[in-house]
């Protein structure tokens, strides 16, 4: 397993407590496409923010490497999402005033990789998601699908064990999410990459190995 | 934190931000910097003017007075030796006495004006060697040494020259016109008035002078003297001359420098830094709350980024040090455009123009001290303006700042 979740639980604090995740166990294979899929308010974007340590679940275990996440600190959790997590949000989650290669780059540069290096990296990664051309422009000068690929390249660009996807499609055109959806499957494919999307379109499924639906914050199958 | 990613942050930032809010934001800080040195200056301008005419006017560097429970001076010898010491420019010895001065206008003996003043006596070359009075007749001319039954007065006496005492003045005296001046021993002379000076320093202006041959006969003495001035080249070294002036054998006399003597212009000069001090500190909150606001909204608009930033493996450290990265090229470019703006336009200007202030000719005393502070208190403006809201942003929690 790539990645094992144990005894999971999230629960939001209030005048009445939100169980948002109630004691979800599973675990993925390397390799793995896996949808994460449910009604809204079924816990999958959750789910997704506690085993991609963009939140802190209330209890249980994310274990990765031999290595329990969830007691990391917030500065190891940062080092662990760099070096091993790639993430591809709803809303093309590109800074405006980089152009898609510096998008690109930026996670080598926190590497302390080297220029040079780090240019060519992020231009051969453009170039697989079919963006050779568009490097030196901004986001603004993008269409939503483009600034999309552009988010798979800085996601996939540090060679991440897993790529976290939370409705990578949700703001696209039928068409712009055809292309994404094939570029993960691709990837998926060719070079391996374990994926983890978060996906409410049912159509979805045709793309991935395996469907974990959610009901209520319990894995309903 | 990764400083390289930090500084790729700010630059890109500021490099395909708004140019607008660039400008904008430059401009506030350059305009934060001019008024920081710009108050400080002025204000040292002021005191500059004050103890300038001090020490041009009125003490020279260096006062002599004699010990205590004597009237006179009384060392001959030393006293001849002043002018030998290096570096001493001239020393000048005056009788000081305070006579009841009149004026009959219409010499009828009716509606005589007069007032008590302090008369000196000068020795007319030795004078001009410690002040600068030769230089300010505004009407008439200077004594000379032969003058017996002549005398020179101050604004402030004479009257009619808008002096800051005129209610209690002569009224208007005119060179030429005749006045009776009773001394301290109650010998009376009338003189003539030779000339009318005036000098940016009232208590200047509310003295008369005659010579020294002309004082020596009232008061029947020769020679002695109730206070020398003595001017040095470096103000500054007074203490050192000071010592050598007692080592020529004037050790029980009373030897100060110029500053203590100042009294009220030297608590005027005291409250004039005390303001320009509170100014500064006022100017550089202002630039501090500016470039904070600046920070502040873009670390708003840059919510959603910043949790990006985060998510992506960025560490809060790099991401707040690319916030105070810009904070502080905005402070940096102001203090350079402020900097130039101060010493290449206002300074020039006010050197070619300087203010006409009761206490002197005021100009801008730009000192490198006052330059070097209001680099620090800018930079720390802008240090702590721009660490507060960059620090309250990427503490925020990733889930929060990308879809709250």
């Amino acid at each position: 397993m790539i990645i094992e979740v144990k005894n999971l639980k999230k629960t939001y604090e209030g005048r009445v407590p939100t169980h948002a995740l109630k004691d979800i166990n599973f675990g993925i294979k390397k390799g793995e496409f896996v949808a994460l899929m449910g009604r809204s308010g079924s816990g999958k974007s959750t789910l997704l923010h506690q085993i991609g340590l963009l939140d802190t679940p209330t209890s249980g275990e994310i274990i990765m490497k031999d290595t329990n996440l969830v007691l990391l600190s917030e500065s190891k959790k940062a080092e662990f999402r760099l070096k091993e997590l790639g993430y591809v949000f709803q809303s093309y989650a590109l800074l405006p005033e980089l152009t898609a290669l510096e998008s690109v780059y930026l996670p080598l540069m926190l590497l302390n990789i080297d220029k040079k290096e780090y240019i060519r990296k992020a231009t051969e990664m453009l170039e697989k998601v079919g963006l050779g051309e568009r490097i030196d422009h901004l986001p603004k000068e993008m269409s939503g699908g483009e600034q999309q690929r552009v988010a798979i390249a800085r996601a996939l660009v540090n060679n991440p064990s897993i790529l976290f996807a939370d409705e990578p499609t949700a703001n696209l055109d039928t068409e712009s999410s055809e292309v994404i959806l094939n570029l993960f499957k691709k990837l998926n494919k060719e070079n391996g990459q374990t994926i983890i999307m978060v996906t409410h379109e049912p159509d979805d499924k045709k793309w991935v190995d395996r469907v974990i639906w959610l009901k209520d914050g319990v894995i309903e199958k | 934190m990764n400083i390289k990613t930090s500084f790729f942050l700010a630059y890109t930032s500021i490099k395909r931000g708004s140019k607008g809010t660039l400008v904008m934001t430059i401009l506030i800080m350059t305009l934060a910097y001019v008024n920081l040195v710009f108050i400080s200056s002025i204000f040292g301008g002021i005191v500059e003017a004050i103890n300038r005419e001090s020490i041009n006017n009125q003490y020279s560097n260096i006062v002599i007075e004699p010990g205590i429970n004597k009237t006179y001076i009384d060392n001959k010898e030393a006293i001849q030796l002043i002018d030998t010491i290096p570096g001493i420019i001239g020393s000048s010895a005056h009788y000081v006495d305070k006579a009841l001065i009149s004026y009959d206008e219409y010499n009828d003996g009716n509606n005589i004006k007069n007032g008590k003043w302090v008369v000196k006596s000068i020795d007319i070359k030795d004078e001009r060697k410690v002040t600068e009075i030769h230089d300010s007749i505004i009407e008439g001319s200077y004594l000379e040494s032969t003058d017996r039954d002549q005398i020179m007065i101050g604004k402030e006496i004479a009257g009619g020259h808008g002096g800051g005492l005129e209610h209690l003045s002569l009224g208007g005296i005119l060179v030429g016109d005749k006045i009776d001046v009773q001394f301290s021993n109650n010998i009376k002379r009338t003189y003539t008035v030779k000339g009318i000076f005036s000098v940016k320093n009232t208590q200047v202006d509310q003295m008369a002078f005659i010579t020294k041959k002309e004082m020596e006969s009232i008061l029947k003495v020769h020679n002695l003297a109730s206070e020398i001035l003595v001017k040095i080249d470096n103000i500054g070294e007074e203490d050192i001359y000071i010592n050598e002036i007692k080592n020529l054998g004037l050790q029980n006399e009373d030897i100060k420098r110029w500053d203590e003597l100042m009294g009220f212009t030297s608590s005027a000069s005291s409250s004039f830094t005390m303001i320009s001090v509170i100014l500064g500190v006022i100017g550089t909150i202002v630039a501090g709350v500016t470039i904070f606001i600046i920070i502040f909204v873009s670390v708003v608009n840059k919510r959603k980024q910043i949790g990006i930033l985060k998510a992506i493996g960025m560490k809060e450290n790099t991401i707040i040090f690319s916030f105070v990265i810009q904070a502080l090229f905005y402070g940096i470019v102001g203090i350079i455009l402020g900097a130039s703006v101060i010493l290449f336009i206002l300074r020039p200007l006010f050197i070619a123009n300087p203010l006409d202030f009761p206490v002197g000719w005021v100009s801008l005393k730009v000192t490198f001290n006052i330059i070097r502070i209001s680099n620090i208190s800018l930079l720390l403006a802008s240090l702590v303006g721009g660490f507060f809201p960059a620090y309250r942003g990427a503490r925020e929690s990733i889930l929060k700042s990308i879809w709250e």
